[in-house]
């Protein structure tokens, strides 16, 4: 066999009882089980998650009034990364004029929040004013929207809706909410 | 790719080269029953995974205790009669694990085992009295 490759090394391997080489080394190994104390962090995450802190769960799911009543929004506070997640918007009997329902929201509903469908359809959409505005048969009470959004962004993102009412900038600031 | 990546008897592969193997053999599958149907995509993630594999490699081989980090070092579990609970307890491997090896090696009682070393892949090693001399 050629040596040309080949050096003489010193033997360095930890020996167990001065006979057995095994290379243990028990100073790290204590040290490397502190550590894997880390995972009790990785089960508080699945309680976490379990409990719906992380999405999908109660903690995440809330819903806000607008000041004056005449809206009520179900939505989750913390959607999921391109997962599919549903924003419902209640009316009330002061929102519906002349048969019509119509309904601002702000253009983080397109982007990033993607909103991938409404139900029901809208007869009509109007882009502007930073935003969407939304018109929907309607007829009688309970009238309610759905929009089943898929978030293709991470981040904090507010999103606004508000009803029009041609009136005061106070009168719109009760027909509105942010969430 | 496995071939370029390196060469390792399966038996001495450590924990963490399975995970990598195993990797390698889910991100092979996206372009093919995923929604990403891009050949291009998956080749540069197994690329990515093989590289990795080679770096981490490289690393061990000029960096013992990088080595120690990612494949752990060789622990005795009994020597000369004596059970190192300390290790047993921490590891998580009874007795029985040890004493159920040793009947594999054709060993009958615990007399006959000198050493026993759980190695750096997880299997355990056993070495007898007898074999010793």
């Amino acid at each position: 066999m050629s040596t040309e490759h080949a050096q003489p090394v010193p033997n360095s391997v930890h020996k167990v009882s001065d006979e057995v080489e095994v290379g243990s080394d028990l100073d790290f190994q204590r040290r490397w089980w502190r550590f894997e104390r880390v995972w009790i962090l990785f089960l508080i995450m699945v309680v976490l998650d379990a409990l719906g802190f992380f999405g999908r769960g109660w903690p995440a799911k809330a819903h806000r009034w607008s000041r004056d009543g005449t809206m009520r929004v179900k939505y989750e506070r913390i959607e999921r990364y391109r997962r599919p997640s549903v924003l419902t918007v209640e009316f009330g009997p002061n929102a519906i004029h002349d048969g019509k329902v119509r309904l601002w929201v702000s253009e983080t509903l397109v982007t990033p929040l993607s909103n991938q469908r409404i139900v029901p359809q809208p007869a009509s959409s109007v882009i502007g004013q930073a935003g969407i505005l939304y018109t929907f048969p309607a007829t009688t009470n309970p009238a309610s929207v759905e929009f089943a959004m898929e978030p293709s962004s991470v981040g904090v993102y507010p999103l606004s809706l508000r009803i029009p009412g041609g009136g005061t900038n106070d009168e719109n600031h009760r027909h509105a909410l942010e969430i | 790719m496995v071939r370029i990546v390196g060469r390792r008897p399966g038996k001495q592969l450590t924990p963490f080269e399975f995970v990598l193997i195993f990797f390698m053999g889910g991100v092979t599958l996206t372009p093919m029953v995923g929604n990403d149907h891009s050949i291009t995509n998956a080749l540069c993630t197994i690329v990515a995974i093989a590289l990795t594999h080679f770096v981490f490699a490289w690393l061990k081989q000029f960096s013992p205790t990088f080595g120690r980090i990612v494949d752990g070092t060789p622990l005795v579990l009994l020597e000369k009669g004596h059970w190192q609970t300390e290790t047993m307890a921490d590891m998580q491997i009874q007795e029985e694990d040890v004493m159920a090896l040793a009947r594999d090696q054709g060993l009958k009682t615990f007399e006959e085992i000198e050493y026993a070393v759980l190695e750096r892949n997880g299997d355990i090693s056993i070495i007898s009295v007898q074999g010793k001399s």
